[in-house]
Parts: C-alpha cells; structure tokens; sequence
C-alpha cells in the first residue's frame, strides 16, 4: 500500500478520500486553491500545498502544479477525485511518466472511454444494446441531419468529449437541428476543447440506471449492483437510490452483466459506473461509462458494507479485490439527496455566501458527506455541492421516511444563501416518487408549472 | 498527535510554544493563521501577503510543516519600512536563488533592483520560471532558503519600493 498520497480535488470529495487513507494508515497531502485553504480537508491531511488560486483552471485543473506538488511532497500516488482532471487521460499518463500511480484506470482506458463515440462502440461490440444514433460524430451538419431523420425525432446531440450530462442538447424540431447542431459543435469546442458531436434518439421517459463496478489488475471484475438517479434537473443528478425500485430481477441481471462485459472488454481497472437508460417497455440501452469514482457512491456503501475508495487504493497500489462477486451482499435500501447552496425559486441560481449556520442531520442510519462547517465562504468558482445526505433503511419505504427526517432537520443559513433542502423533501413526497413511477422527465414536470 | 500525552511531547510543545510566541511578539502585526502540533514537530504561522514583515523578522510558511523545528531565517533586513511589497511563488515548485549550483545569487540584502530584474528562480517540472522585480525597490528580506520547495503564494521576497 502505498505510504503516501496526493488528494487532488476539494471539497466533500477530498475530505472523503483523506478519510479513508487515515483509516488505511496513508499519508496524505491535499493539493488546494488559496480559497480552500481553511477547508476540512486541508485540516484533516497530514500536509497541504497551495497549488494556485481560486481559479479552476491555475489550481484543480493545473495538472503540472498537482504533480509538481506531488513530487516535492514525496507522495507515490494522486487521487484525483471526481470532476477536474479525473478523467483527463493525459493527466493520467504524465503521472505515469513522472513514477506517480493515478488512482483510476490506464490513460488509454480513460481516453477509451472519454470519448463517448468510442465507449459506445466497445459496448456495442462487447454485445451491449446502445441507443440508436450516428456510429461516430457526424462530420457536417448535412450529414447529422440525415442521420438524425434517419433515427426519429426527438435527438439529442452530445459531445465526444462530454459527458456527465453535460454538452448535450435535446432537438425535437426538424426545422431546429442544423442550427442546434452547430451551436452544440461551436458549445463542445469552448467547453471540451474538442467540437466532434454525436447524436442519438432521445428518450423521452425513461429511468437512468447505473451499475457501479470494480475491477483489479488481475481480471477480476465484479458489480455491486445498481443505483437509480432518475431525479435530475438539467442532467445533474440530485436524488439516486439503491435498488432500483420496481425493477426485475431479471433485467436487473441482464443490466448488470452487460455492464461487467463492457468493463472487462475496455481493459477497466479501479471503480468504474456503466449508466444504461431502461425505457418504458423496459428496453435497456448503454448510454456511457465514467472512470472514476462518482458523487453517489455512498448510496452503494450503504448497501455492500463495502468502502469504494478503499478498494481503489488497494487496486491502485496494486492489491486484489477484497470481494469476489459471491460475497457481495447488499441489503436494505440507501438514498442519497444532493444539497446544492442553489435557489430552486430562481431557476436553480447558485448563492455563494459564508455559512452563519450549518448543523447537518445524524441519528440512525444517517450520513452526510459534506465540506460545510460555520464560518466557511462558498465563491462562485466551483460547484454549488454543499452536502450529501445518505440514509440507509430495511426497504425503500423506511428510506424515505428517514430521509424525510433527515432533511426536516438540516439548519443551513448564510446571508443570502439558499438551498435545494426544500425543493428535496418535494421530489420525496411527490406521489409518483413515491410510487417509484417517476422517470428522467420527473423534475421537470414539477418545475414547469413555476 | 501522539496516543499518550508523555512527557517529552509537553516539553517539545512548550518549546514550539515559545518559539511561537517569539515570532508573534516580533511582528506588529496579528497572524492569519497559526499552528503549532508535536506530531512531526513545527510551527506555522502565516501573515497576509503584503503585511507579514511588518516588523517581523521571521515568517514562517508550511515548509516548517515537513522539517523538525522551527528554522530561524538565513537572512532578514534591518529597518522594516512601511509599504514594502512581498514577492510571492507565483506556482508550486523549488526556488533558487542561483541561475545554477556553485553561482552567486541574483540578488543578495539590501541589492537596488529595477524593473524586471530577475530575483531567482521557480522550477516546477524541470521549468525554469524566472522571478521578476515587478517594480524597483530594495530587497529587504529574503524569506525563502535556496532550493526550498514552496506553495503557490508563499513570500519569497520583501521588497521596499524606492
């Protein structure tokens, strides 16, 4: 195991790794910005260097600065978290030049699987159902066009680059495509640095299931089951739970096999997610991969007793699986509500601020992954992530009712902060969540009528 | 910290303790941030950039994080005027006095700079990333010791604008 580690991110996610590298013994060093230089994280690791400042793009996304910083502190290995450079192959191969082990997949998976075309066309060699859509990006507009007659109206186009719901775009007009295209193209390019664009059907209603998978250097790949994260608002998730209500043990067993075939055919290694959407006629299509660890794994541990980030030390370092795929176990039902610093009453917009008051819920079953404590300023420069709250019940049904009570006790205030506490205990208490009949479509349904 | 509070570790934190105190009572000005821990040892204190020589003779960065003790500074100025300018590590990386092993410094105490000067140097990655005088001045402390590794930010640097 290694004896020391970078951790390069912020927020919930790095005080989450730092964590676990306490509890394994690892010595840990945050890599910060100047304005997280108070953060839990960073008074929680053994060691911290100020990277840059408060700019994504000169500190978090400054891959020469976090080796750098990795060098001189004498750390074996970066953990980079989620978002940032997590999925940046390039990074994960000049970490690999300079003797350091990145805890994720090899560059090359991460390049396979980063581009969207490219994971599509291992899924769907590897025998999976993927969506209907054009087989690589579309070169000209004429040619998206034609392709997206071809498939049927509505499409949605999405960067090769893209992913984690962002770069896309629904068409539902004809008339609207090659505009929309184009747009989409010239959006990729600013925000990917890559223009290519694809397009698929776009499903109206459907269910986002995603299988979460690990995997070691020595084939062994496994699946801890599924977790559905059908409450989304612009295709950021802010509700996922385990198990997918409703869904057969069967399908369930057709989803979760395709995914471990995927992840074996593209060579993964680490903690990987496989997201499928499952349509109303309970067609099951894959949609992409993502390598890295994500925002709602806790809803995971929940069920397998199993620490995610521990197993992707282990296999970074080198180690074996502490499970095989017979002794995973998963019992009861896990939710998790993603708490944005957001004000759902106009249209989401985020309120940074400093936090006057912050007392999170706990009791029975409850966790919350969170960076907020009293006193700390949340700025414009990253996302608006304030907190995860995790509770764990024998069904569903007790979930919610705990995660009900959970989020009736959360006191967060700031001068001029909201957040989506609120809009949350709405999804929990809507008749068709509760039902289990809700799809993709769910949150904008409700947000429509304001 | 240690598992059992002993003995030698009350000592070793009263000794980080007063050498904490002889650092705050240098400076005019309050600290942004202290720490003192006996685990791996040292102190760190830390000024707002700009404030922190105001009649301090040592600032201390969190590279008295990673070494035993706290290291008094190899060099610090006489008179400690109002006004005068920090130049900080503009990335993360080692900073060098020399333009290469064995040669003189840039600069040395009390060197007149001008204008675009080079002070030193900041290797990140195998780059060597000169550090400019941005504006002329006085070198009236140098804070960081040659071949320190340093943090995005931390003062190497007091300069006395003339």
């Amino acid at each position: 195991m290694f004896s020391c580690i970078l951790v390069a991110n912020r927020g919930e996610i790095a005080l989450r790794i730092v964590r676990t590298c306490r509890e394994l013994g690892i010595r840990t060093v945050l890599a910060h910005s100047s304005v997280d230089r108070d953060s839990l994280a960073a008074q929680l690791a053994d060691e911290t260097v100020q990277i840059g400042p408060a700019s994504a793009r000169k500190s978090y996304l400054n891959a020469s600065a976090i080796i750098q910083a990795a060098i001189q502190t004498g750390a074996e290995a970066i953990h980079p978290g989620y978002g940032f450079l997590a999925e940046d192959a390039d990074f994960s191969e000049a970490c690999a030049l300079h003797g350091l082990a990145f805890v994720g997949p090899p560059a090359e998976v991460v390049a396979l699987l980063g581009d969207k075309t490219r994971a599509r066309e291992v899924a769907a060699a590897a025998g999976l159902p993927i969506i209907p859509g054009s087989p690589r990006e579309c070169g000209t507009t004429a040619e998206a066009e034609r392709v997206a007659g071809e498939i049927g109206y509505p499409v949605i186009t999405k960067a090769a680059s893209g992913g984690g719901g962002r770069g896309m775009t629904v068409v539902r007009d004809p008339r609207e495509f090659s505009r929309s295209y184009r747009e989409a193209r010239a959006a990729a390019k600013v925000l990917f640095g890559d223009s290519r664009t694809y397009v698929e059907k776009f499903i109206e209603t459907a269910r986002h299931i995603e299988i979460q998978i690990l995997a070691d250097g020595s084939g062994n790949v496994v699946h801890l089951g599924e977790r559905d994260c059908s409450v989304q608002r612009n295709r950021q998730k802010l509700v996922e739970e385990t198990p997918a209500p409703g869904l057969s043990d069967e399908l369930r067993a057709q989803i979760t096999t395709a995914a471990v075939a995927c992840a074996r055919a593209a060579g993964y290694v680490g903690a990987g997610t496989f997201e499928f959407l499952v349509d109303q006629d309970d067609n099951f299509y894959f949609i992409e991969a993502n390598c890295r660890i994500q925002v709602e794994h806790p809803v995971t541990e929940q069920v397998t007793g199993l620490d995610l980030v521990r197993e992707q030390l282990v296999v970074a370092a080198g180690g074996r699986l502490s499970v095989t795929q017979e002794e995973i176990r998963r019992t009861g039902a896990a939710i998790e509500c993603r708490v944005n610093a957001e004000d759902p009453e106009r249209g989401f917009l985020p309120t940074p601020g400093v936090l006057s008051e912050f007392q999170p819920p706990a009791g029975p079953f409850t966790r919350v992954d969170t960076h907020g404590r009293v006193g700390m300023r949340i700025t414009k420069d990253y996302d608006s992530l304030l907190a995860k709250v995790v509770v764990w019940a024998q069904d569903r049904h007790q979930a919610i009712a705990r995660m009900e009570r959970a989020l009736g006790e959360f006191r967060v205030c700031g001068n001029g902060m909201h957040t989506t506490i609120g809009f949350l205990r709405e999804v929990l208490c809507h008749p068709i969540f509760l039902d289990a009949k809700h799809t993709t479509s769910l949150v904008d349904q409700m947000i429509s009528p304001r | 910290m240690p598992d059992l509070i002993d003995d030698a570790s009350v000592m070793l934190l009263g000794v980080l303790c007063r050498h904490a105190a002889e650092l705050l009572g240098a400076s005019s000005l309050p600290p942004r941030h202290i720490r003192v821990h006996v685990g791996d040892m040292g102190i760190e204190l830390s000024w707002p950039a700009g404030g922190a020589l105001a009649g301090a003779p040592e600032s201390e960065g969190p590279a008295a994080q990673r070494q035993p003790g706290a290291r008094p500074r190899p060099e610090d100025g006489g008179s400690q005027a109002q006004g005068q300018q920090i130049v900080c590590a503009p990335t993360v990386g080692a900073f060098y006095r020399c333009s290469e092993p064995g040669a003189n410094p840039f600069v040395d105490l009390h060197d007149i700079v001008e204008a675009g000067q080079q002070l030193g140097i900041l290797e990140a990655m195998k780059l060597m990333n000169p550090i400019l005088a941005e504006f002329p001045g006085q070198i009236i402390a140098i804070l960081a010791e040659d071949g320190e590794s340093v943090e995005y930010g931390q003062p190497l640097f007091a300069v006395a604008p003339c």
